[in-house]
């Protein structure tokens, strides 16, 4: 095109100029609400695999503690203890920690350099399931209980507290995608407006020669369908790559040992192939949010109109 | 083919702007609407394109009642109407023949289909060579004749043109009118809005005179 001619029979221009829609800012607006749905989604999604990973750890060994007793012989009950959780079903193993290992334990509360000798350190054996749901852990209660002052620990508690913390965060998250999600339409609501306002002429026109509010409709909806598809695009390339930023980030401080432990504790920061799938389905999702959203507004402006 | 049975138009709660309007339009006939400014005219050509309907009686265009007809029908009616504006009203981001070729567009038809007949048209009204300009380009004349060419490219029964010779010179005034003659020619009816006086005794059609909102018929 050059001074206003344009060559050749190419196919008919579009009755919505790509200039009259506010785009540039919309798409913008529509990346930055689709990045922090997706770093919304994507922490969210970590917290719960850590949290069922921690869960399955946790829940796959059961600890019983024996404490010495008067006129009892520890040595014994703990050899009596692996000897019962071995015979229980669904147990795979079990073993004992050794003293120093038990001393150990008590280095973050007592501090290190301590000579515990003379205190009287509970035993603790550690019974390993092969199946959780199929061990038998009442039997194995009932039959460590008549040994003088054995217990048994089952995470139970622990393991609720949390499950509930995670379910917390999980509906957090959701909730405040969900918030993104309606300012995103609200935003989108606001942008049509302006743009058929914009654009009041070309409507006026079209009903003119007789274009009906479906057909207008689709012609603005087309637009706004790109611009949603582009913006969408944009936050969700955005959220990838600020998930694999701060996944090096964290595993550069992780080749430190110490650190290791965060990484057992936090999770890695890793979001995995349904991650991806999930960042890929709210980019979807922001888009044809963004499609009906100016349709309807779009419906809406014209049934005013008419 | 148009009938008004004691038609009055207002806006809100504001004075009557049309006022027992009855009268009867003939198809295949020419008619000039006059009357001074404010009178009424576009109104009524609004009423007559069905983007406005009657605060009062009844308007009947081919054969129906049109106040009582849904969003849908009333669609499928102004498709059977043709309206040329004063100030043109061109779409300024397509070319002449995609602005000609609009009303096909927006009935679903495929630029193949329609192609040799917009060029014909284009060729008709005098702007064969002008197809691929931009209406930034075109002069005053060229635009109002492309209007037309819009206007009638989906062969109307009815054609409205408010004021359509406003804004280009009596020269061309004339060759204007002798289009919209060749148009009635082919069967065309036509109600076209002026008051341009030396237009109206030049060609003598009958003439609605609208004045105050009442109207007085000059066969």
């Amino acid at each position: 095109m050059s001074e206003g001619i344009r060559l050749g029979f190419s196919r008919p221009g579009p009755i919505v100029p790509a200039q009259s829609v506010a785009g540039r800012t919309l798409m913008l607006l529509i990346g930055i609400m689709t990045f922090l749905s997706c770093v919304t989604f994507g922490g969210v999604l970590l917290v719960q695999k850590s949290a069922v990973g921690w869960s399955a750890d946790v829940g796959r060994e059961v600890t019983v503690q024996i404490r010495p007793v008067d006129g009892e012989v520890l040595e014994s009950n703990i050899r009596l203890v692996i000897s019962l959780a071995e015979a229980v079903p669904g147990v795979a193993s079990a073993h004992a920690l050794s003293l120093e290992e038990s001393q150990s334990l008590l280095e973050p509360w007592l501090g290190a350099g301590l000579d515990l000798s003379d205190l009287s350190i509970p035993r603790l054996v550690i019974v390993r399931l092969s199946d959780p749901n199929a061990a038998d852990i009442a039997r194995l209660e009932s039959e460590i209980s008549a040994i003088a002052g054995v217990s048994l620990e089952t995470h139970a508690a622990w393991r609720v507290q949390l499950n509930t913390m995670a379910g917390t965060i999980v509906v957090s998250g959701i909730l405040v995608l969900a918030l993104i999600l309606v300012a995103t339409a609200l935003a989108i609501v606001f942008a049509t407006r302006g743009t058929m306002s914009t654009n009041r002429e070309i409507v006026d026109v079209l009903h003119f020669i007789g274009a009906s509010n479906r057909f207008i409709a689709g012609e603005f909806q087309g637009r706004f369908l790109m611009i949603g598809l582009r913006g969408g695009a944009f936050g969700g390339l955005a959220a990838i790559g600020f998930f694999i930023a701060v996944g090096t980030a964290m595993g550069a401080v992780m080749a430190d040992p110490s650190s290791a432990q965060l990484g057992f504790f936090f999770g890695q920061f890793a979001l995995g192939f349904d991650g991806l799938l999930g960042i890929a389905g709210v980019v979807m999702v922001i888009a044809g949010l963004t499609a009906i959203t100016s349709r309807l507004t779009v419906r809406r402006f014209l049934s005013q109109l008419s | 083919m148009i009938a008004f049975e004691n038609v009055g138009l207002r806006y809100g709660h504001g004075p009557e702007i049309l006022k027992d309007l009855t009268f009867t339009i003939d198809p295949g006939s020419f008619h000039f609407l006059t009357g001074p400014s404010g009178s009424g005219k576009t109104s009524l050509l609004r009423l007559l394109l069905l983007s406005l309907k009657p605060t009062r009686g009844t308007v009947s265009m081919f054969g129906e009642d049109v106040t009582r007809l849904d969003q849908d029908r009333l669609l499928q009616m102004r498709r059977h109407i043709g309206i040329v504006f004063q100030e043109f009203r061109l779409l300024d981001h397509l070319t002449t023949f995609e602005n000609v070729a609009l009303p096909l567009r927006v009935r679903g038809q495929s630029e193949v289909s329609y192609r040799a007949n917009v060029e014909e048209l284009l060729d008709w009204v005098g702007l064969g060579d002008r197809m691929e300009a931009y209406p930034s380009l075109l002069s005053g004349g060229e635009k109002q004749r492309a209007a037309i060419a819009r206007a009638v490219i989906a062969k109307p029964d009815i054609l409205l043109a408010d004021e359509p010779t406003g804004n280009v010179d009596p020269g061309l005034s004339e060759r204007l009118l002798h289009l919209f003659e060749e148009l009635n020619r082919m069967g065309t009816t036509i109600i076209l809005a002026t008051h341009e006086l030396g237009l109206l005794d030049k060609f003598g059609y009958p003439r609605m005179l609208l004045n105050d909102g009442e109207m007085i018929i000059h066969e």
